[in-house]
């Protein structure tokens, strides 16, 4: 195909985009809510994974051991445990020291520290504090543990709470992610239809000078073609809109982030920045594909040359 | 240059447009196609223009056997047979210039190429110094001369001429016919579809005429005599 082809055709789609701007503007409107949408999903798994991580951070598994476990043998389960590929740190606790956290945690309460002292030995046993690399690595560890020959050595694990938590929180956040992969379903079905009739309408706006190219003998490809390339003008404009609107409203989103993770580590439009041309890039080649299938389905359709 | 071999076309449920047409058109020919509305011309020009492809029998324009003729080589047969009709079918948002240049920009004609041809078409009909101006500031014999430049910018070897007079007067359809026989001492084959008994009468041509969807007469030089 010619230069001069090519700018025909790229003239051609604009007047076609600019003619049927009433047209142009609703369906690019839906592309964006879709887009926005999209987004939206994305900054949903950034909070979610966020909420993870840092619930994540502050659980762990602690491993009370027995008063008659010697601190070797506490080693060794711990180095046993250090071997486990899940296993992402262990912080050994020594009997003296529990005991004398345990004597911090309670210096204001008489009774206890005075049965404490009624005692001629140390009642605690040593504790191991086992973190995971992943919250789903803690029920592996812990049946390693239990299938172990250390497991005879163990007074108690310290997991079941924390596991119902982080249960819990991944069932919301499973939850949202659903709520907006159907969201944003909807929204892209929605914009393939105004797509699609939007293509249409313009064949019909345009059947005059469909009917003159024809007759002149303009190629089947080139009549074509500027319907194609209108849906890739819907793209890049709804792209650009997309992102124009998106940054504001992160930036809007941010203080009430901040407040409820009590941090201002998590910053969205900084995740945005770095992944901006997997998020943005993708969505437009996404949207692009869309209004490409939906806009040669309406040429089939519709155009008949 | 234009053979039709007993043709027939058809449309659901039972209508016959034309039926066993056989006709030879020679090269540089100027033919007047005649007869009552609903006798088959206009279904012979869709023939010619592939617009309409024959139920039965064999069409060849220029040695090429369009029967069959894929729809991706329509364009390539459509440039080289100039088409004008009763209603002009110009763009009226676009100027004189612009709706010729239209035609070979669609082809994907450089600037430099339409920028040459379009006054040189321009010149032929007489409409040098109106290429600035828009349909309807147009009289229509203007009109349908901007038509005919518009066919005439790929040189075409066939012009159909489809009722170019219906929607002119008297003065106009003179000028309409004076340019279309100026084309065909310039060596293209006219094929002029008419009901008008002046006008074909005042060519003088070779006419065929249709009854029913078939040839009732072909006069080498002929009048109107139905």
């Amino acid at each position: 195909m010619s230069l001069a082809s090519w700018y025909q055709l790229i003239i051609f789609s604009w007047q076609s985009f600019w003619r049927n701007i009433w047209l142009s503007i609703v369906t690019i409107t839906i592309i964006v809510l879709a887009l926005v949408s999209i987004n939206f999903l994305v900054v949903l798994n950034v909070i979610t994974d966020t909420a993870v991580s840092l619930v994540q951070e502050k659980i762990d598994v602690s491993v009370y051991f027995k008063q008659t476990v010697t601190e070797p043998q506490v080693l060794e389960v711990k180095t046993y445990l250090a071997s486990l590929a899940q296993v992402d740190d262990i912080t050994y606790i020594s009997q003296q020291t529990a005991l004398q956290a345990f004597r911090e945690r309670h210096q204001q309460n008489t009774a206890i520290i005075e049965s404490l002292e009624a005692l001629d030995q140390n009642p605690l046993g040593a504790t191991l504090i086992i973190q995971a690399k992943s919250l789903d690595d803690y029920p592996e560890i812990l049946s390693v543990l239990d299938n172990s020959k250390y497991n005879e050595l163990i007074l108690d694990k310290n997991f079941e709470d924390h596991a119902a938590y982080i249960s819990k929180l991944k069932n919301i956040s499973d939850t949202i992610n659903r709520i907006g992969i159907l969201t944003a379903a909807v929204f892209i079905f929605i914009a393939t239809l105004i797509v699609f009739n939007t293509i249409r309408v313009a064949i019909y706006t345009h059947r005059q000078e469909i009917g003159i190219m024809k007759l002149v003998g303009a190629a089947n490809w080139f009549i074509r073609s500027p319907f194609l390339f209108s849906g890739i003008w819907y793209g890049i404009v709804a792209t650009v809109f997309a992102v124009a609107i998106m940054f504001p409203l992160l930036k809007v989103m941010q203080p009430p982030l901040n407040a409820f993770f009590l941090t201002a580590d998590v910053s969205l439009a900084a995740y945005f920045r770095q992944h901006f041309w997997q998020i943005f890039g993708i969505e437009f080649l996404g949207i692009i594909l869309l209004n490409a299938v939906s806009s040669f389905v309406a040429i089939r359709r519709y155009l008949k040359v | 240059m234009i053979i039709f071999k007993n043709i027939t076309k058809l449309y659901p449920p039972n209508t016959t447009a034309v039926k066993g047409i056989n006709l030879h058109i020679k090269p540089k020919e100027f033919v007047s196609i005649v007869g009552r509305s609903g006798t088959g011309k206009t279904t012979l020009v869709k023939l010619l223009i592939a617009e309409e492809k024959p139920t039965e029998g064999r069409i060849i324009v220029g040695g090429w056997d369009i029967t069959g003729i894929r729809s991706n080589e329509i364009p390539i047969l459509r440039r080289q047979i100039g088409v004008v009709f009763q209603d002009f079918k110009l763009l009226t948002k676009k100027t004189v210039f612009e709706n010729i240049a239209f035609a070979l920009q669609v082809c994907g004609a450089k600037r430099s190429r339409i920028q040459e041809i379009v006054p040189q078409v321009l010149k032929i009909v007489n409409l040098s110094g109106k290429e600035n101006r828009y349909p309807l500031q147009l009289s229509g014999g203007e009109q349908q001369r901007v038509a005919i430049a518009r066919s005439l910018v790929h040189r075409p070897k066939i012009l159909i001429a489809d009722e170019p007079t219906g929607n002119l007067d008297s003065f106009n359809t003179r000028e309409i016919i004076d340019l279309l026989l100026k084309i065909n001492e310039f060596g293209t084959t006219v094929l002029l579809v008419s009901h008008d008994r002046e006008v074909v009468n005042y060519v003088n041509k070779r006419v065929i005429a249709l009854g029913d969807g078939q040839i009732i007469s072909d006069q080498k030089i002929g009048k109107y005599i139905i």
